[in-house]
């Protein structure tokens, strides 16, 4: 057994006591409101959470809806179908516009005088969750997806710029050598050399990001900014907590497709040598060869 | 004789209180067939880099062509150490990269290449005997076609000075002498100057002429010329 190893059960022992420390700092010595949490989420879930309530999939009064099929007039879907619209389309439109910024972010194609101003307005633009950039954009263009669609996009930017210059700086220094010997501008290298060489890398972030993206565009709703979270806002605000769960575990189980989805879809584009199809439990559950 | 390098009391690495190398006085010409030889970590590649004006010198004279400015577009070739091929790429791409050296940056950007660059790219890998493997992604071929492909996308550029940092390196002696040959050729029949880098002395003689870097009693290593 190694030093390192002789280490481990000290370094967790002190990680355990240091995060026990300070809980108990935050808790302030109040420990009467913890009693009787138990009991009152008890009573929270059997009275007002479940059974849950599956009106959510019915079709709603309003605003009117001429679908032969139910379930494409309830809350549930028209609320997830937007979700994951103004997903794919932030998503799309942020790649647009990170992708030049972290290319003129990243210090191994242009100098620091370039690429810290560019990183510090990615870094500006991700400091600010997307539900800060919700309640901007609703307060600047109103209430619905337009809002949520320009949140969304803004962090998006931020966080996938970031993703992006990384792993430009990450490229072996090689190829860009031979490319700027040979006396290639910028762009011919970004094109040529860049693009190719991170083609997998920014495709596979491309994915998660829209996967990232339905997460959150239900959190953005809440603040008006379209999407399920605008139902769920709803739902809240008149305390039906038995359609929140509904709703609740339908996001689940889209999530969940979605993540799954999305796995998949990445395994072809991250590891180039090989294309591997992993089952969809074996992205779950991953299983030593 | 046209002076490809010149270089006079040349310092190479990374800050003054880093130097790697000196280097006196060193005079390359047109047409020479140079190698530097000497142990890993010793400047080598640095004075390469410097050559090709990726690194700049501590201080000192150094010119290319006659010139401390950047040369034109397409007038070194740089083949580094580990090829700096696209590898998800295909071969005729990974050669056009050199080819579009011969076109503006417009047409280049735009994708509606000259066809006198279409035919550099196709003339190039002809000669490194590539034409079955033009639409094979670089990472499929063997270490010796990768090194084809690298002195390809040199020979569509149509540089007059070839830089090749152990380029020969992880071959076999049959692949070396083949790779070695097919080089050699080229750079002699369009009297272009080549400098390889090598710290095997048997290959580094394979050139004309042979300079050594070693450490003196100073910090840093000297270029000297070694017989050939």
């Amino acid at each position: 057994m190694n030093l390192a190893r002789k280490k481990y059960p000290i370094f967790i022992s002190f990680i355990l006591f240091t995060t026990y420390l300070v809980f108990v700092d935050l808790v302030d010595g109040d420990w009467a409101s913890l009693e009787n949490s138990l009991e009152n989420l008890s009573t929270f879930f059997h009275e007002s959470l479940w059974p849950p309530n599956w009106k959510v999939i019915e079709a709603q009064s309003y605003p009117t809806c001429d679908r032969s099929w139910d379930f494409l007039c309830s809350p549930a879907y028209i609320g997830i179908m937007e979700t994951l619209k103004i997903a794919l389309v932030s998503t799309g439109f942020g790649f647009i516009i990170s992708l030049p910024l972290a290319t003129l972010a990243s210090r191994n194609l242009y100098s620091d005088s370039i690429a810290l101003p560019f990183r510090f307005v990615l870094a500006a633009m991700r400091t600010l969750p997307s539900i800060i950039w919700a309640i901007f954009f609703v307060i600047l263009v109103g209430l619905g997806p337009v809002s949520g669609v320009l949140a969304m996009t803004f962090y998006t930017v931020g966080y996938l710029g970031k993703l992006q210059y990384e792993t430009i700086e990450g490229l072996s220094n090689d190829p860009l050598d031979a490319a700027k010997a040979m006396g290639l501008n910028n762009g011919e290298i970004i094109q040529r050399v860049v693009i190719p060489e991170t083609a997998n890398n920014l495709i596979s972030q491309l994915f998660f990001m829209f996967e990232y993206n339905v997460r959150h565009g239900s959190v953005i709703g809440i603040v008006g900014a379209g999407g399920i979270g605008y139902y769920i806002s709803t739902y809240l605000k008149f305390l039906q907590y038995d359609k929140v769960i509904a709703l609740l575990i339908i996001l689940f189980f889209v999530v969940i497709a979605i993540d799954l989805i999305s796995i998949k879809a990445r395994s072809y584009f991250v590891d180039d040598a090989t294309f591997k199809s992993p089952s969809l439990f074996g992205n779950i559950f991953r299983t030593k060869k | 004789m046209i002076s490809v390098i010149h270089a006079v009391d040349l310092k190479i690495g990374y800050s003054p209180d880093s130097i790697l190398a000196k280097i006196n006085k060193l005079e390359i010409e047109q047409g020479d067939v140079v190698s530097i030889v000497g142990k890993s970590g010793i400047g080598k590649t640095t004075f390469l880099k410097n050559i090709a004006h990726l690194v700049n010198p501590v201080s000192g004279t150094l010119k290319v062509f006659g010139t401390d400015e950047e040369p034109k577009r397409g007038v070194i070739g740089y083949i580094p150490q580990k090829l700096g091929l696209i590898k998800h790429e295909t071969v005729y791409s990974n050669v056009l990269e050199g080819a579009i050296c011969n076109e503006s940056i417009l047409r280049s950007m735009s994708g509606f290449h000259e066809e006198k660059v279409i035919d550099k790219v196709k003339e190039a890998i002809e000669l490194m005997d590539l034409s079955d493997k033009i639409d094979e992604p670089v990472k499929r071929l063997s270490g010796g076609q990768q090194r084809r492909v690298a002195i390809a996308r040199t020979i569509a550029q149509g540089p007059k000075l070839i830089l090749a940092d152990e380029f020969l390196s992880e071959l076999d002696d049959k692949t070396v002498e083949d790779v070695w040959k097919a080089m050699l050729e080229y750079v002699e029949s369009n009297n272009i100057t080549l400098v390889i880098v090598e710290h095997n002395l048997e290959r580094a003689k394979l050139a004309k002429r042979c300079f050594k870097l070693e450490k003196d009693n100073e910090d840093y290593s000297i270029l000297s010329e070694v017989e050939a």
